[in-house]
Order: C-alpha cells, then structure tokens, then sequence
C-alpha cells in the first residue's frame, strides 16, 4: 500500500530510474543466486562422500556458466576441470591415489600426473564442442585422447589407438618399466570399473579389456594372409607355433601362462571380421597386456599396425 | 520257391556248364557274404585279405603270387569308396598313434586328404589309401622335405640360398636409392663438361671432342638408368619382400614337418622305411588283435 502511495509521487523519469536500479539489483540477485548454487555444487563435489551426489555436481558442473550479464566471477575453473576433480573424487573414494591432481600456478586451472610416469606427461579433460558433448582425457604432450566419457549419458569409451600410442611407442619403447606402465594402466582401468560398478556406466575397455570373451576387431576386416603369415614365421624363430585355429578359419598361438590367443574371422558368411581373442584361465590378460609383455607379439603388432590396429567405437574416435 | 526246395533235384539235371556256372555263382555269393559278416563283425583284417588276397598272402604269408586269390575282387570294385570309408576308423586311429603329425580330411566317401601338422597354413601332403594302406603323397611336397633333409647336413634350409639372393637384391636396390644424391651431383658435373665441349670448337681436334662428347652422353645414359631403376626400386623391393616371406614361410613349415618326422621316426629313413612296410605292420597289429580277442573268450 505504501509504495503505490510513493510511486505516485515519482514522475517518469525517475520511475525509469527505478526501473533499471531493479533491473541491476535484479541482475545482480540471480547472478550471485548463480554464483551460490554454483558453491554448492562445489561443496558437494569436493566434499560429498555419496556417488550419485558426486556425479550430479560433476554433471551440472561440467556445463555451467558461472558469469552472468551482471556478475562475472575473475577467478573460474574451466568446465573441463570438474571432469578431472570428479575422477580424482571417484578414484579417491576408492583408495587410488595415483593420479595425482596438480594445479598450475597463477591460474585455476588442473591436470593429473602420475608418479610413475614423469611430468613430461600432463593429462588433462577436453570438452567436446559439439551437440555430442562429452569429454576426453586427453594427454597434452603427445596429444593422444586416452577415452571419451559422458557423465550425462553414462557412458566410457576407450580408445586403443591412443593407448599403443602412449604407452608403448612413447613410453614402454623409451625404456619405462612395464610395472610403471601397469600402475597407470590399473588407475584408468580402475576408473573404468567404479563407472560401471557405482554408477551403471556402459563402459568398452576396448583393448584393454580381460573378459576371454572380448573379441578385439580389427581394423583391416578381412585380413590378408601375409600379416598371418608373418606371425608365423616371426613365432617360430621365437620358439613358439601358430598353429592352425581349430574352429573355423584362423590361426592361434599358445604363449605361457596358460595363454591362447586366437586370432580369426569371426564374421558371417560373405562378410569377414577377423578378430583377436586372448584366453587366460583367470580373466586377468587383455591383448594389451600381451603386446607389453611379448616383444614378437608387439613387434608384430606395431609392424602391421595399419591392418591389425584394434577398432575403437567410431562414434568418438574417428 | 519251389525249385530252391528240391536242389538235389536241380542240381542232378543240370549239365557240366551250369553245375561251374551254379558252383562259380556260389562262390561269388560266399565271398559276398564272407565279407559281410567280416564288416559285421568288424573283422577288418579279414576284410583286407578279402580285398586283395593276393598281395595279402604274399606281404603277410611270404607267399608266392597266385591271382586266383583275387578272383572275386572285382565284384566290390563299386563298394570300394564305401568300404574305404568303413576301414579307415581304424585304420586312422592306428596312424594317429603311428604318425601324430598327420591328419585326415574326407573330402568324399572314402578319399582322404593328408595334411602334414596343425600348424598354420599346414600343407596337404597326398591321400591315404585306406584299401591299400599306403600313403600317397604328393611328389612335389615329397620332395621338398626330402631336400630339406638334404640340406640340413650343411645347415641351410630349403629356400636359404633364395632369400640369400633376394635379400641381396634388396640391398643393393636400397643402396641404388641411398646412392640418388652422388648421382645428381655427377649428372650436374658431366652436363657441365658436355656445356664445356660443346663451346671448344677445333678444327683439328674435333674427333678428339666428339669422342669426349659421346662418353659423357653415354656416362649421363647411364645415369638416367640408374635413377629410373631407383625409381622403381620400392615396388620391387616390395615385391621382393612378400618373395621373402612366402620363402620364409615355406621353410619355417618345412622345418616344422622336419621335426615332427625326427620326433617320431628319429630320421627321414626310418620314416620312408616305415611307410614302405605300413601295410605289413598295421595287418599284423590286426593279427595281432585278433589273437589276443580270441585268447580272452
């Protein structure tokens, strides 16, 4: 009541004046309303000992606009970053350590590094800047995209490509230990199976998976028999047989540890798909474990990289 | 119906050529029957000296030829891809134990296929003849083991020498390819001479520079080859590779069949002269069966 007797008295020009204070303090209002629900989410993502309230934050998080027309904050995380703090808080909660979250001076801005592996090597999330969305986690120097994740879909892929790339050309062939490698290896794997585990993420280990019932395509689907071929001889001066595959057209070797890996078509009449198995009786070795450990595999493998090179989901690694 | 109950009868009607015809007729029915039962039973030790009585009197019984045993024969010449396929269960049970390193395909009724090993790309060595146990192989993979026995001696593998050469090749073409830069140089030094020449001008001499003038033409020629063939060369020495693998390929598989046959037959003559006496030692294993089976009832 009071403020209609008030208004009367104001002429329009300081009506208009008022108008735009409002306006301001409006603007001013949802933006610092903004910047709240923004510290929330921040609060529940590094403090929040629940899953689900974690990947929440992460998810809203990971696209929030944080500046507003009235309020704009000088000190900002990137959205990228809260992909890798929410990693960091997964692996956390699970008692892995190994990526380590470092940030970089006189900037808000994260990156992971690992003992392991030395600070050469920077990893980091890129956000996808397209309707797909999504993010990968992206090594800086070499510039390999290690997987693709979507928080919002739920979904992990792996990318073999940037994992023989990383790990064996740049690091296992420079001389890293193969137990230095494993330790990092385990961390992104691990990542992989709280995904799946806590959240119900659709992960594909790809060539990193240990399932025997993983059938790691290849990139050239009907392979030429030379690349075989060169197995076998290559096998034979190292005092193992590839011997012919018992079902169906192929070829498979024995390696020790109780390993059998096949390789074959695996595809339908008229259509091949050759295919890489690896059997272990424990479901512990995936193909990448046997191109780390076996020098005439990986050998093998890198010298025919352009017809064995395992397919990665094509959607997110073209 | 009522002819076959009064045979006495018949018989002491019919005159000398249909007493041999009835009496051949019969043989033929015993020596039908007789084989018969012999399947059966699975008496197949009898089966074979029903086949082919001969040559199973003279291997097992060291007895002279005699083609009278082998009268009948002809009657199953038909069957023989049906009885070739009932004798080779045993028969490939025996060999696998015998020949561990070879296995059978039955391409149709009765035909087998030899394949030497289970490694990759294994080869097909022949057939078996299963009526004759006999192998039969094929002549041109015979003979590449037989050489790589051969040459064992000097330690050199079958295709040694080929992918000696053809390496060599190889090198030489990369060299012609390492070589492209000095030859640019000597094109640029020999199109200066022949710049050179080209301004003298002699009356006198002028045979002299011709001369000269046609070998540094003959010099750059030369060269001009040379570069084409570098040219070239990465096709070639693709092609050469993949020469080189088929090669290693082939001796890697040779040397498989090698030890396999040592691992067996501790060497290649042992082997041959195995093969040769196949016949004679899986019968007697039959005999030998037989005997044993009669014991034990």
């Amino acid at each position: 009541m009071l403020m209609t007797n008030d208004a009367k008295k104001i002429d329009s020009a300081t009506l208009s004046t008022h108008g735009k204070l409002s306006m301001f303090n409006e603007g001013l209002k949802s933006g610092l309303a903004n910047g709240q629900k923004f510290t929330k989410l921040m609060d529940q993502l590094i403090d929040t000992n629940d899953g689900e309230t974690l990947l929440a934050a992460a998810k809203e998080l990971s696209d929030f606009k944080l500046d507003s027309a009235y309020v704009t904050f000088p000190h900002q995380y990137q959205n990228a970053d809260y992909y890798l703090i929410f990693m960091s808080r997964l692996l956390g909660m699970h008692d892995d350590e190994h990526a380590i979250l470092n940030t970089r001076a006189h900037s808000e801005s994260l990156y992971h590094v690992f003992n392991e592996l030395s600070d050469d090597y920077t990893f980091l999330y890129q956000v996808v800047d397209n309707d797909n969305g999504g993010a990968y986690y992206h090594e800086q120097t070499t510039g390999e995209n290690l997987f693709y994740i979507h928080l919002e879909r739920r979904l992990l892929r792996f990318n073999s490509t940037a994992f023989t790339n990383l790990f064996i050309n740049k690091l296992l062939l420079k001389g890293v230990g193969v137990d230095q490698i494993n330790t990092v290896l385990a961390t992104l794997i691990n990542f992989g199976h709280y995904l799946q585990d806590d959240f119900g993420f659709n992960v594909d280990f790809n060539i990193l998976d240990v399932a025997n019932a993983a059938k790691y395509e290849l990139h050239e689907a009907d392979l030429s028999g030379e690349v075989v071929d060169k197995l076998f001889v290559t096998a034979a001066k190292n005092d193992y047989m590839l011997q012919n595959s018992p079902h169906g057209h192929g070829a498979q070797i024995q390696l020790p540890g109780n390993l059998l890996i096949d390789i074959f078509d695996a595809g339908s009449a008229g259509t091949a798909k050759w295919v890489i198995t690896v059997h272990d009786d424990d479901q512990r070795v995936s193909w990448f474990d046997v191109l780390l450990h076996f020098d005439f595999m990986r050998d093998w493998y890198l010298e025919n990289i352009e017809s064995l090179a395992i397919k990665a989901d094509p959607l997110v690694f073209a | 119906m009522e002819k076959q109950s009064q045979p006495d009868l018949e018989q002491n009607e019919q005159d000398q050529p249909t007493r041999e015809l009835t009496n051949s007729l019969q043989q033929k029915l015993d020596y039908l029957s007789t084989l018969r039962q012999a399947i059966s039973a699975g008496d197949d030790r009898l089966i074979y000296e029903l086949i082919d009585g001969d040559h199973y009197h003279q291997a097992l019984l060291n007895e002279e030829p005699n083609p009278a045993r082998n009268t009948q024969v002809n009657l199953i010449t038909d069957v023989h891809p049906a009885i070739s396929h009932y004798l080779s269960t045993k028969l490939i049970d025996y060999l696998a134990h015998e020949y561990p390193f070879f296995y059978y395909e039955e391409t149709q009724l009765g035909e087998f296929q030899i394949y030497f090993g289970n490694w990759w790309d294994r080869r097909r060595f022949g057939k078996l003849n299963a009526l004759k146990v006999a192998f039969e192989f094929s002549q041109e993979e015979f003979n590449k083991l037989q050489k790589t026995f051969e040459l064992a001696a000097s330690h050199k593998r079958f295709n040694t020498d080929a992918i000696q050469r053809i390496s060599a090749a190889n090198d030489q073409l990369q060299a012609l390819i390492d070589a492209q830069g000095d030859r640019d140089q000597q094109k640029d030094k020999l199109r200066q001479q022949l710049k050179e020449n080209g301004q003298r001008n002699s009356l006198f001499d002028s045979g002299r520079i011709k001369d000269e003038r046609q070998q540094i033409i003959d010099q750059l020629t030369k060269l001009a080859d040379q570069d084409e063939q570098a040219n070239n060369a990465h096709a070639t020495m693709k092609d050469n590779e993949a020469k080189i693998l088929t090669l290693s390929k082939e001796d890697t598989i040779l040397a498989y069949e090698k030890q396999a046959i040592e691992k067996s037959f501790k060497s290649f003559e042992n082997f041959n002269e195995r093969n040769r006496s196949l016949y004679v030692d899986y019968l007697t294993t039959l005999i030998g069966k037989a005997q044993v089976d009669a014991d034990d009832e």
